[in-house]
């Protein structure tokens, strides 16, 4: 009998423990965790806006000190800011558990350049507050149209992304190279005889090309851009049309799980930027594709090959011109918000293009206004954003509007066929014919050829 | 039963007033297990979308049948143009029609999980969700030879630590070290040392070895990926099951084995006859803790697999916050419920032969 109570004790107690540290409860709503409250309730129109923004890097200090300009010119209005997770399905969680309860807490919502249509159910229409249109205008038109669902601008766009080709200027001069490849065939070669040619020498670590292959949203954008500069759509057509079953996908994804053992590492279906970073940045890549952040990062001291690379655009396949998949993110003002015209207000001053200029300079953040790619001041700052102009006009958009409220599924559905592909468990053309049964059952859209 | 006749009025009235003790803790039981249970098994039958005022609509058992089909069909021989099987010339083996054309589309599609040969014949097994179903497979496969493990290595190590030797005190306390780690942070930890190039220590040891060329991914090549997950399962939990048979062996009467010594019983049939025979309830105890545990594991999957590979558990996160299919999550929630609640039964069923005998 004793010995059952002693266990029973253990019991309880493990089961303690086991609640305590084995299963971590998803964070509920965060603290604000900055600027508290004006403690003295001012004048009766004093209203305050919270913004949920990003963390990333410098982000929260820029925005931290646009919100205070925004009060320097407005006394009537407190404008508070609130970290959200870094990573960008911890928020979109967040994001829904505020949404899911209707909250006024967030007013101003970033949200990522997926996000759109899926969320546009929580968002006000920005064309309807003034000056809106005007600022739209001078953004480009890409990513207007990807913040666009059924007519309403559901979020005016902060700052940009679009992936890049990453390439090392020392080595292809050791290698007979003058120019960056304009083709995928081109890239192959040179990233083959620079890596053999590095391997002989001693560096077996040494790769041609890096990517992300993991099975994750950055395996679609990555898989994207071969798709589409090789002439084979973007999965799902802005006109509701599947249109991934086709040849010229199916060819570039066999491109793609060519390289695989080649001239990427195995493991480079397990790579996501920071790998891919970490393995250039240590000087054992030729090329690598990824996004701006990893330039100015690439160029800091403690970087191997400090000075020795550039970014170039994407190379072309059967389609004659490169893709680069649009990244980035927007401001949306909340339906929920109990002051949604001084939150339209906030987050139109905060996308205006003198503070996207302040961000481009001092954050290296991309603008999304097209007229700050010719700025001196910018240019000054950062000079590879003008090579960027071209990139961004090209950029292909994920399809996340044509596929609302469904990209997630379609996204995990496509990187999740494009990752068998890559690893050898099935053939191109299966996964592709798959994909598109799938596709058909979760939206009910018909097929076509891409255009 | 309890309307025995003669029951007095002060038993009556004790009874009465251990109904009313009781009822906080029925309301607390309500509010905090029952309530949330019914509605995860409510929302299970509805097509309820994650934070969305999209309508509700109930649709039965919609979301099991699709979670849970599964048909076996018979890959027919591919045959060519004069109606001959066509044959593999690499392999010289029998090719077979693609499994895409054999499984049915309507009403559901299934899409392929595996192929096996039978007596000569190929078969191909579908699923409406493949990916639900390896999840179930491989959470099965993980509890399995994880908790077989644990309970192994950890045996030999409560032996250990249970014996006198100098600094014993010291070694129990490093052996909880691995436990004490939160598991997120030994996943990551585990999760660089699997590290596909030579920044990972087994692709070092690997490549000193001779083994491997030291560019081996090991948690994104499909064989590996199993492996890896018991392999930090088994580092974690073997403290872990190693207390609590620590425990268990310090309750037997050290006179028992003095006794054995005096009739003559070598150490092996001591162990065998004596320890674990006495051992059995903590056993079993243990075992429980690691199976249910094992079976609902999350952390470590989404942090070291994440898409790439589900657990049970894991694909329910994701079809929540990706996907936002609240109804469709709350079904496969249900299921890995079920499930947990029949190896519990099925475990305290063996716990009470153990307390009877």
């Amino acid at each position: 009998m004793k010995r059952w109570n002693l266990i029973l004790a253990l019991l309880l107690i493990t089961s303690m423990l086991l609640s305590a540290c084995g299963k971590p409860t998803p964070t509920a709503t965060p603290a604000p965790a900055t600027e508290e409250a004006t403690t003295a309730p001012a004048t009766e129109e004093k209203v305050t806006v919270t913004i949920a923004a990003g963390a990333v890097g410098q982000e929260l200090e820029l925005a931290k000190a646009a919100a205070q300009r925004y009060m320097d010119k407005h006394p009537n209005v407190t404008v508070k800011v609130l970290d959200t997770p870094d990573l960008v399905q911890d928020r979109l969680g967040l994001y829904l558990q505020f949404f899911q309860a209707k909250s006024s807490e967030v007013d101003i919502y970033q949200i990522d350049v997926i996000w759109p249509g899926d969320l546009a159910e929580h968002f006000v229409d920005l064309y309807q507050y003034p000056g809106a249109k005007e600022l739209a205008a001078q953004n480009f038109p890409a990513i207007i149209k990807n913040n666009t669902v059924d007519g309403k601008l559901i979020g005016i766009p902060w700052f940009t992304d679009a992936g890049l080709l990453y390439y090392r200027t020392d080595l292809l001069k050791k290698y007979g190279y003058d120019a960056p490849p304009k083709t995928w065939d081109e890239l192959h070669d040179m990233a083959k005889k620079i890596q053999d040619g590095e391997r002989a020498a001693g560096n077996q670590d040494f790769w041609g090309y890096v990517w992300q292959g993991n099975a994750y949203e950055g395996l679609t954008c990555d898989a994207l851009e071969w798709i589409d500069s090789n002439g084979g759509g973007t999965i799902v057509s802005p006109d509701k049309k599947i249109t991934i079953n086709n040849k010229y996908a199916a060819e570039a994804l066999d491109m793609a799980a060519g390289w695989v053992g080649t001239i990427s590492p195995e493991g480079v279906l397990g790579f996501a930027e920071e790998d891919a970073r970490n393995m250039w940045q240590a000087g054992n890549a030729a090329f690598m594709r990824n996004w701006p952040y990893a330039y100015s990062l690439g160029n800091a001291d403690d970087s191997a090959v400090k000075g020795k690379f550039d970014v170039v655009p994407l190379p072309a396949g059967r389609a004659g011109h490169g893709a680069a998949t649009l990244g980035g993110w927007q401001l949306a003002v909340s339906k929920y918000s109990k002051h949604p015209d001084v939150a339209a207000d906030v987050a139109l001053f905060l996308a205006s293009p003198e503070e996207q200029k302040i961000r481009a300079i001092q954050g290296s953040l991309n603008p999304t206004v097209m007229s700050l790619y010719q700025d001196p001041d910018v240019l000054k700052a950062v000079p590879f954003f003008g090579s960027l102009y071209d990139v961004f006009t090209n950029a292909v958009a994920r399809p996340s509007t044509a596929t609302a409220p469904k990209y997630n599924d379609v996204s995990t559905l496509f990187f999740k066929a494009v990752h068998s592909v890559l690893s050898g468990d099935t053939d191109a053309q299966t996964a592709m014919e798959e994909l598109e049964l799938d596709l058909q059952d979760l939206l009910g859209y018909e097929s076509a050829t891409p255009e | 039963m309890d309307k025995k006749l003669g029951i007095t009025d002060l038993a009556k009235r004790e009874e009465r007033l251990a109904y009313t003790l009781l009822i906080p803790t029925f309301l607390i039981l309500l509010i905090i297990a029952f309530y949330p249970l019914g509605s995860v098994f409510y929302s299970s039958l509805t097509n309820r979308e994650f934070a969305s005022a999209e309508p509700v609509k109930f649709i039965g058992l919609q979301n099991y049948s699709d979670l849970l089909s599964i048909t076996i069909k018979e890959l027919p021989p591919k045959l060519d143009d004069a109606g001959q099987p066509v044959i593999d010339e690499k392999t010289g083996e029998q090719v077979y029609e693609r499994s895409i054309k054999i499984l049915p589309r309507e009403p559901r599609r299934y899409r392929e999980v595996s192929q096996f040969s039978l007596l000569g014949k190929r078969y191909v097994i579908g699923a409406t969700d493949r990916d639900f179903v390896r999840a179930i497979w491989d959470t099965l496969l993980f509890t399995v030879i994880s908790v077989l493990l644990e309970t192994l290595l950890g045996l030999g190590v409560a032996l250990i630590v249970n014996t006198n030797f100098t600094g014993r005190g010291a070694m129990r306390a490093v052996m909880l070290v691995p436990w004490a780690i939160p598991t997120a942070v030994s996943s990551r930890m585990w999760q660089w040392m699997f590290g596909s190039t030579r920044t990972g220590l087994f692709n070092v040891i690997g490549q000193a070895l001779g083994l491997s060329n030291g560019q081996t991914p090991f948690l994104t090549e499909s064989a590996w990926q199993l492996p890896a997950m018991v392999a930090i399962d088994v580092w974690k939990t073997t403290p872990f099951m190693a207390l609590l048979l620590l425990a268990g062996l310090q309750l037997i009467p050290s006179d028992l084995y003095e006794a054995a010594d005096v009739d003559g019983a070598g150490k092996v049939r001591q162990f065998f006859s004596l320890t674990l025979p006495l051992l059995k309830p903590t056993l079993a105890v243990a075992l429980i803790f690691r199976t249910l545990d094992a079976l609902r594991v999350f952390d470590l999957f989404q942090i070291v697999l994440a898409q790439k590979r589900y657990s049970m558990a894991s694909f329910t996160y994701y079809q929540l916050i990706n996907n936002r299919e609240m109804g469709y999550s709350s079904a496969s929630s249900v299921v890995i419920f079920i499930m947990i609640f029949v190896f519990a039964i099925m475990y305290i069923r063996m716990l009470g032969g153990v307390e009877a005998e």
